[in-house]
């Protein structure tokens, strides 16, 4: 009998207390999760209104921004761009988060003094400077000329050619902080047993080590992707009025026309294009390799 | 002359000021088992490193059948090895981690499948083709390690103390399946342990390192028999060392004097450059006798047990000389002298001096 009590007593005891320490373990969490439905989801589903109600309620701001020939061209520069940014930035930072690696202790700090304090450069400076070292009588065009490879001087501001230059460099760090992660996380005695087994330096490199650093690729290569669709400040510097990118496309409608719904659509299509990158990653690379693991 | 299998001719290795190698030389025969054993910074692994290329030596030369090996980088060598830490690709299947040196030397895909199969076989893991690395234990994927360095058949193969990581049973089981794999596929292995019973159980022979150099090579009883310096004789089996005086020495003998007042004649002795003087004289514990009593027809070292300690097969003993010198003796249980005895008690320890070794 005593003993059917007191197991009783025990379950009671144990259901009473799970819903209060529940709360308990939420409810100081509960000002920041108000503070991000109020300032992060609110602002999304009134821009999803705003592109479904304004100016008529209706689908005809998607309509308007999917069938025309000007704005499909700026959702088409703004991929290609963001692809050859992502590409160019994985192909110059991994051979440098490799040699961060592999490199002297004293030298590799040096070089992540730079990398660190080019991000702390402001965004604005950096970007004229590309403005002086592309135009045509800049750094870049003299040098070219001078060792022969072009008579006449390349037009590399004012065009996509520029923004791509100007944001491959903003997106360096993106990349090469990451991979740096990821491959100082591979015991290098791996790669001195693939060297063992027969493997020359480019098999090694293809079938080990890029393999295994596939994780960080992916993220780094994700972020910079993602930041490069909806980049903003060196495409209106760097760019030409002719070939504009997503995010002038927004400014300009907002700023200059106040057209807030397609502004808003546009802005939309660009999230849920995001979205699904994402969502395909994770289905390649799973959850866990992105998250930092 | 024959041209020796592998030749290890007057290695060394600096770094900067740091001399790893001082001077190795050793001779290596077609499908031995040779262990480097040392402890840690006696130069074997180094000199297991540049022999799979990854370190070049400051002087000297490796040959293999008579060619000089050093020109060749790592990955043209052919030669196997199994790592210290867990070296498998870890984004690859047991299975294509087996095949990958085969599969970049571009073998055709029935023969890349058929030595996979055979490998996986040769190491006992049929079956375990698709699991990965990672959802295998240490002992699996050193046994998977084993049979990636052995599928393109190289005529060597080195081992960087491949059981180090593992616990003492599955030591053992890898031990006897070294054995039996070295016997069925007559390669030439180098390995490397600073773990005297591991070297003891698996190799032909023996080189023993100390500082940078070779200081015996021989097979196990050769060095437990016969140490060439005192440094082998504590690193192979156990060993007591009683200081000593050679009073003298003649043809490789000497008479020495322990604790001012007792003589052993006729021990062997390897060097008699600076005989006589002070040496050191070297006992096994499992070879000294111990009596309780005052032995008649026999000199003993009369001695007082400061310990007992009951080890199961055997009993060991701690006994303290009259000048303070402490000896162990190791005695099969059931030996006549043992039961009872107990701290403080006196005895008297008798010895062959032909089995003893004096070092100066």
């Amino acid at each position: 009998m005593s003993s059917l009590t007191e197991s009783r007593s025990v379950t009671g005891r144990q259901g009473g207390r799970r819903m209060p320490r529940l709360f308990g373990e939420v409810g100081p969490a509960l000002p920041a999760f108000l503070l991000i439905v109020f300032f992060f989801v609110a602002p999304v589903v009134a821009l999803l209104l705003r592109s479904v109600l304004e100016p008529v309620p209706g689908l005809q701001n998607y309509e308007t921004l999917l069938g025309s020939a000007t704005y499909i061209g700026v959702f088409a520069n703004t991929f290609i761009v963001s692809t050859v940014v992502t590409a160019a930035a994985l192909a110059i930072g991994f051979p440098v988060a490799w040699a961060l690696v592999v490199m002297p202790m004293t030298w590799s700090r040096i070089v992540f003094a730079i990398l660190i304090l080019s991000m702390w450069t402001n965004l604005l400076a950096r970007t004229y400077a590309w403005m002086v070292l592309l135009q045509r009588t800049g750094l870049i065009n003299k040098m070219l000329m001078a060792v022969g490879l072009t008579d006449e001087p390349l037009t590399l501001v004012n065009n996509l050619t520029g923004v791509t230059i100007g944001m491959t460099y903003i997106m360096l760090p993106f990349v090469i902080l990451p991979l740096y992660g990821v491959i100082s996380n591979i015991d290098k005695a791996v790669l001195r047993a693939a060297a063992l087994c027969g493997a020359n330096r480019w098999q090694a490199l293809t079938r080990v080590l890029l393999p295994l650093a596939a994780p960080g690729m992916a993220a780094g290569g994700l972020m910079v992707f993602v930041m490069s669709l909806g980049y903003f400040v060196t495409p209106a510097l760097l760019g030409g009025t002719s070939n504009m990118m997503l995010a002038e496309l927004i400014a300009q409608l907002v700023q200059s026309l106040t057209d807030w719904g397609l502004g808003s659509a546009a802005a939309f299509v660009l999230l849920l294009s995001t979205l699904v990158l994402y969502g395909l990653m994770l289905k390649f690379f799973g959850t866990s390799r992105l998250g930092g693991q | 002359m024959t041209v020796p299998f592998l030749k290890i001719d007057g290695i060394r290795k600096e770094y900067g000021p740091v001399v790893a190698v001082e001077d190795v030389n050793l001779t290596i025969e077609r499908g031995e088992l040779v262990t480097f054993l040392g402890p840690s910074g006696s130069g074997k692994s180094t000199t297991l490193y540049i022999l799979a290329g990854f370190e070049k030596p400051t002087l000297g030369d490796i040959r293999l059948n008579g060619q000089t090996l050093l020109s060749t980088p790592s990955h043209q060598r052919n030669i196997g090895m199994v790592f210290q830490r867990y070296t498998l690709f870890p984004h690859l299947s047991v299975g294509d981690n087996i095949a990958f040196p085969l599969k970049v030397r571009r073998k055709s895909k029935a023969d890349v499948t058929e030595r996979v199969r055979e490998m996986l076989k040769l190491v006992r893991l049929e079956g375990y083709e698709d699991r990965k690395p990672a959802m295998m234990s240490g002992g699996q994927q050193q046994r998977v390690a084993l049979a990636r360095a052995l599928a393109y058949d190289p005529p060597i193969l080195l081992m960087d103390e491949p059981l180090s990581a593992l616990d003492k049973k599955l030591r053992d089981e890898l031990q006897h399946e070294i054995r039996r794999i070295h016997h069925e596929t007559d390669v030439t292995i180098l390995y490397v342990t600073h773990d005297q019973e591991e070297a003891l159980r698996l190799s032909d022979r023996i080189a023993v390192f100390s500082k940078g150099r070779i200081d015996q090579v021989g097979t196990g009883p050769e060095l437990y028999a016969d140490p060439a310096t005192r440094f082998v004789a504590e690193f192979v089996g156990d060993s007591d060392f009683l200081s000593c005086r050679v009073t003298h020495s003649q043809g490789g003998r000497a008479n020495v004097v322990l604790g001012g007042d007792f003589a052993v004649e006729g021990v062997p002795l390897h060097d008699e450059r600076g005989t006589p003087g002070e040496g050191a004289l070297l006992l096994r514990p499992e070879r000294i006798d111990l009596s309780r009593s005052e032995p008649t027809g026999w000199r003993g070292l009369p001695v007082r047990v400061d310990d007992v300690t009951f080890l199961g097969s055997n009993v060991h003993v701690i006994a303290q000389t009259g000048w303070g010198e402490t000896v162990s003796v190791r005695l099969p249980f059931g030996h006549e002298h043992i039961s009872g005895l107990s701290r403080g008690d006196e005895a008297w320890l008798r010895f062959d001096p032909n089995e003893a070794h004096v070092f100066v």
